[in-house]
């Protein structure tokens, strides 16, 4: 029997999926999306409503199952008792890695990807980004700059929903924005403070988040219950099964198969171009094939290299579409946790109602005019304020009727900053598939190899000293200073290993998410990344996504593929 | 970073988005399970003299007040099934260890055992336990923690994520609907995202 065939295929259906099938979709092409996970039911799978005494564990999860199925993925803080089940099986999903560099590979396989998960913190790059490799000469250059993207980071804020506050800053650029969230009190003591003594380089800003503020094509504002990791049943944030997948499938053009994992692109070597895309059946192991005019990878960074990596052909030895040689290389995650915490003194009688899902930012103010002497490129910082709550009363002392009162949200204003830094692209940083092990399907895993380089590190340090000096700023007592030791990965902003840049001899993809070296072959997810910016990708990815996906269909029609 | 560094950490900042991870099985059908069990009287590690002392400390450190208290939330229960289902082996047999020591306690002021001690007894070896416990944690902050000190993080815990505390003390609200940044005091109410 002949392979089904579409016009297109999309693999994965997360962040960059949905925006790939929603695309191709509306644009009149047949999709198949294969998504190697389960289908998702927001009626029974989502769990942010359930309160915490009808969890077994009252949310501290079944510490041996963790123990043996999800020994990497409990790394993440989102991997709790409620929303662990939207994380991977690490038994059966196995990479491996150098024992001295760790790298924590956090991952979601179902309809949804990690779009269900996803931090929703959503930031515009600006050319300080796309020209930082010219600049500085680590990597390739992008061969893209921010006017090529700003109006799909247009086009996609419109359509998600973003809510933000507008602070024409040329290395943060505004956007599409729905009214912003509120800073609450110790926020606007600690943004007052810092614009004194820092203004105009330093600014404390609420987050940017695809979280709706007002309703938004028919999906309501967010209602603060907080926990958006655990699912939405009134789609207030973006995810792709509550936003870009209904889109597609309005179409009448959309064929979503689950429990469909891709093994390797099929190379038909005659007509150089991808022909479809082999899978295992997840559920019965069967082999499958399907082909389809153009093939989107939107797997998730490593997932799309590593199928690549086992789409060997003789003309590509190395992996389909490496005649450059640097098809998992440079990989790169956002070097986190450098920051300061502290106490903001007063405001006893103040407090919050409502569980925001949503903090501060600090947009990046390093190496944005003056060069720094120690480091490259920057970062910005994510936190926010807060009242300790409950949690307190367990570690102060004493018992009885004063200790239950502990229990209210009363305690001192507590501030806490929290640094994201950006991660020069390195040929060291690397994967490669691992020769023995293969996942629980037979398919060979990824070996990664990944570390931290100085510069990182020196941006790291500068976070807790610049943290400590914006809370002094604020009159913060107790200021304590931190500088987290993650590891890669952890940050869950990885990125590269099939970069971007003009030149075919030096990068996997061109200027519109294509392989130089197969023209019907885009991946549109963060391996396409050339470098890695301090702001969270994903509104990158998805803007690339939409761009590539309109481009492909337009060469389609002018027959070029 | 565990759940206890999380709550300590919480103790003088701020929730950054940092929960020791947890399980791929919040099977609902196994938590009802479990409840049943736990509402018929099925202990699983403790037994019933063991059960009375945890109910009567977790009492002590949340009492009922214009609110229920521990026990009415059964936190002994709780702890039972973290005891049995939860807790590293060495965990549990510290936690057994350290009620028996306050029995011994007890003994050493001249009563039975801690249950049938005086009031002022029990507050008094209540009191000493607090003292140690705040001692060993400024002391060795990697040592194991003390029995009191797990024992009070499992009554808060316990306590807190019940529907009795959730509800009548912390005023456990599903849906806030709208979210006020800087409100009078009385306004809070606890929030799906607070556990």
């Amino acid at each position: 029997m002949a392979a089904p065939s579409f016009d297109a295929i999309v693999v994965g259906s997360g962040i960059t999926g949905g925006w790939a099938a929603k695309e191709l979709c509306e644009r009149g092409l047949k999709t198949l999306v294969l998504e190697a996970g389960r289908p998702i039911d927001p009626a029974r799978d989502y769990v942010e409503h359930v309160p915490p005494w009808q969890m077994k564990f009252r949310g501290f999860g079944d510490r041996k199952a963790l123990e043996r199925d999800q020994f990497i993925q409990r790394h993440c803080y989102a991997c709790n008792e409620y929303s662990g089940k939207f994380f991977v099986n690490d038994r059966e999903n196995p990479y491996t890695f150098d024992s001295d560099k760790p790298f924590h590979w956090i991952r979601g396989r179902q309809v949804g990807g990690k779009s269900i998960m996803w931090g929703r913190q959503v930031y515009r790059w600006s050319d300080l980004d796309f020209e930082a490799n010219a600049r500085d000469g680590f990597g390739v250059d992008w061969p893209i700059r921010y006017a090529d993207i700003a109006p799909w980071y247009d086009y996609v804020e419109r359509f998600i929903g973003v809510s933000g506050e507008r602070l024409g800053l040329p290395q943060l650029p505004d956007g599409q924005f729905l009214p912003p969230m509120a800073l609450n009190c110790a926020e606007q003591v600690v943004r007052d403070g810092v614009a004194k003594r820092f203004a105009p380089e330093r600014i404390v800003t609420i987050g940017r988040v695809a979280i709706l503020t007002a309703p938004h094509r028919g999906r309501p504002a967010c209602h603060y219950c907080g926990p958006c990791e655990r699912g939405c049943i009134t789609h207030s944030y973006f995810n792709s099964i509550g936003v870009t997948l209904p889109a597609a499938r309005a179409t009448g053009r959309l064929t979503l198969r689950p429990y469909s994992v891709v093994h390797s692109v099929i190379y038909d070597g005659q007509r150089d171009r991808a022909a479809g895309v082999r899978v295992i059946d997840a559920q019965t192991r069967q082999p499958l094939e399907f082909r389809a005019r153009v093939v989107f990878l939107c797997a998730s960074t490593l997932e799309s290299t590593r199928i690549l990596l086992n789409s060997k052909t003789t003309r590509f030895p190395t992996g389909l579409a490496d005649s450059s040689g640097e098809l998992g290389k440079n990989l790169m995650d956002h070097t986190m946790g450098g920051g300061a915490r502290g106490v903001i003194p007063g405001m006893e009688e103040r407090t919050v109602h409502g569980h925001r899902p949503n903090g501060i930012y600090v947009p990046r103010f390093r190496n944005v005019k003056a060069p720094h002497p120690e480091f490259l490129r920057g970062y910005g910082f994510q936190g926010g304020g807060g009242r300790a709550g409950w949690g307190r009363a367990a570690g102060q002392p004493g018992f009885g009727v004063e200790l239950k009162r502990a229990l209210h949200a009363e305690g001192p204003w507590g501030f806490s900053f929290y640094g994201f830094g950006e991660c020069l692209p390195r040929s060291t940083n690397y994967v490669e598939l691992d020769p023995v092990t293969v996942d629980a399907w037979g398919i060979p895993a990824l070996r990664i190899h990944c570390a931290w380089s100085d510069n990182e590190r020196k941006l790291l340090h500068d976070m807790s000293v610049t943290a400590a000096e914006m809370l002094d700023a604020a009159g913060a007592k107790d200021i304590t200073p931190f500088v987290d030791d993650n590891p890669p990965g952890l940050t869950i902003h990885e990125m590269g290993t099939a970069r971007m840049g003009r030149d075919p001899k030096t990068a996997v993809l061109n200027a519109h998410n294509q392989c130089h070296d197969v023209k019907n072959l885009f991946v549109t997810d963060g391996a396409c990344m050339a470098s890695s910016a301090n702001q969270n990708p994903s509104i990158t990815y998805m803007a690339l996504t939409a761009r590539a996906a309109a481009y492909a269909v337009d060469a389609m029609k002018r027959r070029e593929l | 970073m565990n759940r206890r560094d999380l709550l300590r950490s919480l103790a003088t900042a701020i929730a950054l988005p940092a929960i020791s991870g947890l399980p791929a099985d919040p099977s609902f059908a196994l938590g009802r399970r479990a409840h049943r069990r736990a509402r018929a009287g099925g202990l699983q590690v403790l037994d019933p003299h063991q059960s009375e002392t945890v109910a009567t400390i977790a009492d002590m450190i949340i009492p009922a007040t214009d609110t229920p208290g521990a026990r009415a939330a059964e936190v002994h229960r709780f702890i039972d099934l973290l005891l049995a289902e939860w807790a590293p082996d060495d965990d549990r047999r510290q936690f057994l260890e350290g009620l028996a020591d306050v029995d011994a306690r007890a003994r050493a002021a001249s009563a039975p055992d801690f249950l049938t001690a005086t009031e002022a007894q029990r507050a008094a070896i209540l009191t000493a336990l607090d003292a140690e416990a705040q001692e060993r944690r400024k002391a060795q902050r990697d040592a194991p923690p003390h029995f009191f000190e797990r024992m009070k993080f499992l009554t808060v815990y316990g306590y807190c994520t019940s529907e009795v505390g959730a509800s009548a003390e912390l005023h456990y609200e599903v849906i806030p609907g709208s979210y006020d940044a800087c409100t009078e005091l009385g306004r809070w109410r606890a929030a799906p995202g607070d556990f």
